[in-house]
């Protein structure tokens, strides 16, 4: 549990004191619209994370017996918008943080529980997530890796591919079967299993914006214990969807307003640069900006109602696929305005704007993977028709 | 959103809202106004005093969703505004019973002579219209007036040359600007409604039509423009939601925004609706057309394309240091 504070109660409480802190305590060369930035070390970005987890900034929803805090879904969102609202490094343990905690926390044993959640928390532990496969991008249900019981516990064998953070993790959040493709849905089983087991094997793919942030994990006979499984056999399937639902949903729910900072960060660049200031008196790109920032809004109308949703007991079901189809979209597209603006900048511009040349190139080339990632927008049109609108198949 | 002091919530006077209006619809248009304001609609935001219910603007705006939503042809929003805003003024309480039709020119000022982009002005006894920095009450009763038909022929577009209309009342700076900003949440609330209308036209019609033995809706490519509707309605929808809130400091939020993307949504919903239902959509069959031309009339008198450049321009002003 983080000692560091008291920590206060109200929610517009909660978010005026996650705003005095995270502007006192984040480093200068962690914010990426900051002359001092720099990119994070990975254990640069262990301790603030870990530093923001004391100060009562992580965990918010999750339990107290589990490091948590015990508080709401309202809390939760008064402080992501505040870490959205500053320019600050992505979480090095989303994934444990967001989706194998969560799903521990529904499907775990009470000694998984115990074992795991602290630990993801106080930011000893990353996470992994594998799921996808060569054969089984968007389609789970294709997926091949299979697990057979093998003595005490499990023999696992297969491939994942695009799994973020691999080469970091401590663990993995892998999802098997137990039978064969041909069981589609049926017989899948998940593991917590770790990253340092013989028989893994990690390969990092670079990626578009020259990074090697995800990679190809490969299973040959890895040996793991039953105590490694994540729910009953054949629980993994109907897991895999809640962790999926969840992430559409509640995950980075600072997005919105993150996306409001980036949007700001622009607009400064190029008013700290008399060549990039006279764009913002173009009415071409003054209907762009005034296209973003609605835009803006209606993702954060649909984060908070999402939230209340949640609140009311009502179940998150397919509505995260509009929350992550219009982020992703509008982001994209954000991203591609972002970038043909700051192509403008010269070795004789702004220092701003040549700090802003290099976080939106990078933010532009990262911005493909997003309609792509947590499922395609193809997929989240297809669950809107389906479980939304249900519309006739036949 | 907020309960009114006997517990009612928006959303369950919404319920009794849309009845009323069906129900008003069923008689004639002289009736209408009568009707709408027995069931309390036109004076959901007037004070007790003025003979309204003394509601907050959450209770208005799914009344306007529904108006637009059943295509009322009445000035719905406006009426309400106005019964509301004057309140304190002789000029309310007729407004709140329905007994006088008032609207509001949303762009133009008194000294511009021709106005226009009021709905429904041709009913109007009383209009209201920028002058100086606030705005005034006018009677334009005597009011020259010119109607442009071309984009909705049975309900057009009117202009009126205010030069010569008694002042009735007058409004200020802040109470003008109030206004504005409460108009463009139901406006934008009203389009949303049509789009909603629109939507569940195209969603019913695609899933009952068989074309190659399988509904329309049974297509991939059917299935993901009704889809993306149904995303962009969301969206604006919650727009809306959030432009009602204060904001952490306690101040109402810009609702300009929301009515940006309504108005871009709520157009891209119904064309896309009229084409879905193919040929017949582009007949007077099917009454997705109305819905198009009022939602287009309301972006005409909002400032067309104009709203995201304004949108724009604010937002890099606010960036300045």
């Amino acid at each position: 549990m983080p000692t560091e504070t008291n920590l206060p109660a109200g929610r517009e409480n909660y978010r005026s004191y996650a705003r005095t802190w995270l502007s006192a305590h984040l480093p200068q060369h962690m914010r990426a619209d900051s002359l001092d930035y720099r990119s994070p070390t990975l254990e640069e970005s262990r301790q603030w994370e870990a530093a923001m987890y004391k100060a009562g900034l992580a965990g918010m929803t999750w339990p107290t017996a589990y490091g948590g805090h015990g508080l709401s879904l309202r809390e939760h969102l008064a402080v992501n918008k505040e870490i959205g609202a500053l320019s600050m490094p992505e979480s090095v343990s989303s994934i444990g943080k967001e989706l194998a905690g969560p799903i521990i926390m529904t499907v775990g044993t009470e000694a998984q529980k115990q074992a795991f959640l602290p630990a993801i928390l106080n930011m000893e532990n990353y996470w992994c997530q594998g799921f996808s496969e060569p054969d089984a991008g968007s389609d789970l249900a294709r997926l091949r890796t299979r697990a057979v019981p093998q003595g005490d516990g499990w023999c696992i064998n297969g491939q994942k591919i695009w799994t973020s953070g691999a080469a970091k993790a401590h663990y993995c959040l892998l999802l098997t079967r137990t039978g064969t493709v041909a069981d589609k849905h049926r017989g899948m089983l998940m593991f917590a299993v770790p990253m340092n087991t013989p028989g893994i094997r990690v390969v990092p793919i670079k990626s578009i914006d020259g990074k090697e942030s995800f990679a190809e994990v490969f299973f040959d006979n890895v040996l793991v214990p039953d105590e490694a499984r994540l729910g009953a056999p054949d629980e993994g399937w109907s897991a895999a969807v809640r962790v999926l639902s969840i992430e559409r949903a509640t995950n980075r729910m600072y997005r919105a307003w993150r996306f409001e900072s980036e949007l700001g960060f622009l607009v400064r660049a190029c008013q700290s640069d008399a060549q990039l200031a006279h764009l913002l008196d173009d009415g071409h790109y003054q209907r762009r900006i005034g296209q973003v920032v609605g835009e803006i809004d209606g993702l954060k109308g649909l984060v908070e109602r999402t939230v209340s949703q949640l609140m009311q007991g009502d179940e998150i079901g397919a509505r995260g696929s509009l929350t992550k189809l219009y982020w992703s979209e509008c982001h994209q597209a954000f991203a591609g305005l972002a970038q043909s603006i700051v192509s403008q900048v010269t070795p004789a511009s702004s220092p701003l704007a040549q700090r802003a040349q290099q976080a939106f190139t990078q933010a532009y080339l990262f911005s493909r993977a997003e309609t792509i990632y947590a499922g395609t927008s193809e997929v989240q049109l297809d669950l809107i028709a389906q479980r939304i609108l249900r519309l006739p198949r036949e | 959103m907020s309960h009114s002091e006997d517990g009612l919530r928006p959303e369950e006077f919404s319920e009794a809202a849309e009845a009323a209006i069906q129900d008003a619809l069923s008689r004639a248009a002289e009736d209408l106004p009568g009707t709408l304001a027995a069931a309390g609609l036109l004076g959901v935001c007037a004070t007790q005093a003025d003979g309204g219910l003394g509601l907050d603007l959450d209770f208005a705006v799914p009344l306007a969703q529904a108006s637009g939503r059943l295509r009322l042809r009445f000035a719905l929003a406006e009426q309400m505004l106005l019964a509301r805003h004057l309140a304190g003024t002789a000029f309310a309480a007729p407004l709140a019973q329905g007994q006088t039709l008032a609207t509001i020119a949303w762009q133009g000022q008194r000294d511009d002579g021709w106005v226009g982009h009021a709905r429904r002005a041709q009913d109007a006894r009383w209009l209201l219209v920028r002058h100086v920095q606030g705005a005034v009450l006018l009677d334009v009763l005597n009011a020259p007036q010119k109607t442009e038909t071309t984009l909705d022929p049975e309900n057009p577009q009117t202009w009126l040359d205010v030069r010569q209309c008694p002042v009735l009342a007058e409004l200020g700076a802040d109470a003008t600007a109030a206004l504005w900003r409460e108009g463009a949440v139901l406006m934008a609330a009203t389009a949303h409604g049509a789009a909603d209308a629109a939507l569940t036209a195209a969603a019913t019609h695609t899933a009952t039509r068989v074309q190659f033995d399988r509904p329309l809706s049974a297509r991939q490519a059917v299935r993901h423009w009704l889809s993306r509707m149904k995303l962009y309605h969301e969206a604006g929808g919650a727009a809306i939601a959030r432009a009602l809130e204060r904001n952490e400091w306690g101040s109402p939020r810009e609702p300009l925004p929301a009515l940006m993307l309504n108005l871009q949504y709520a157009t891209f919903i119904i064309e896309k609706a009229i084409h879905l239902h193919g040929g017949m959509g582009f007949t007077w069959e099917v009454p997705l057309h109305h819905a198009l031309r009022e939602v287009r009339k309301i972006d005409a008198a909002w400032g067309g394309g104009g709203l995201p450049q304004s949108v724009g321009q604010r937002f890099i002003q606010t960036c300045k240091g």
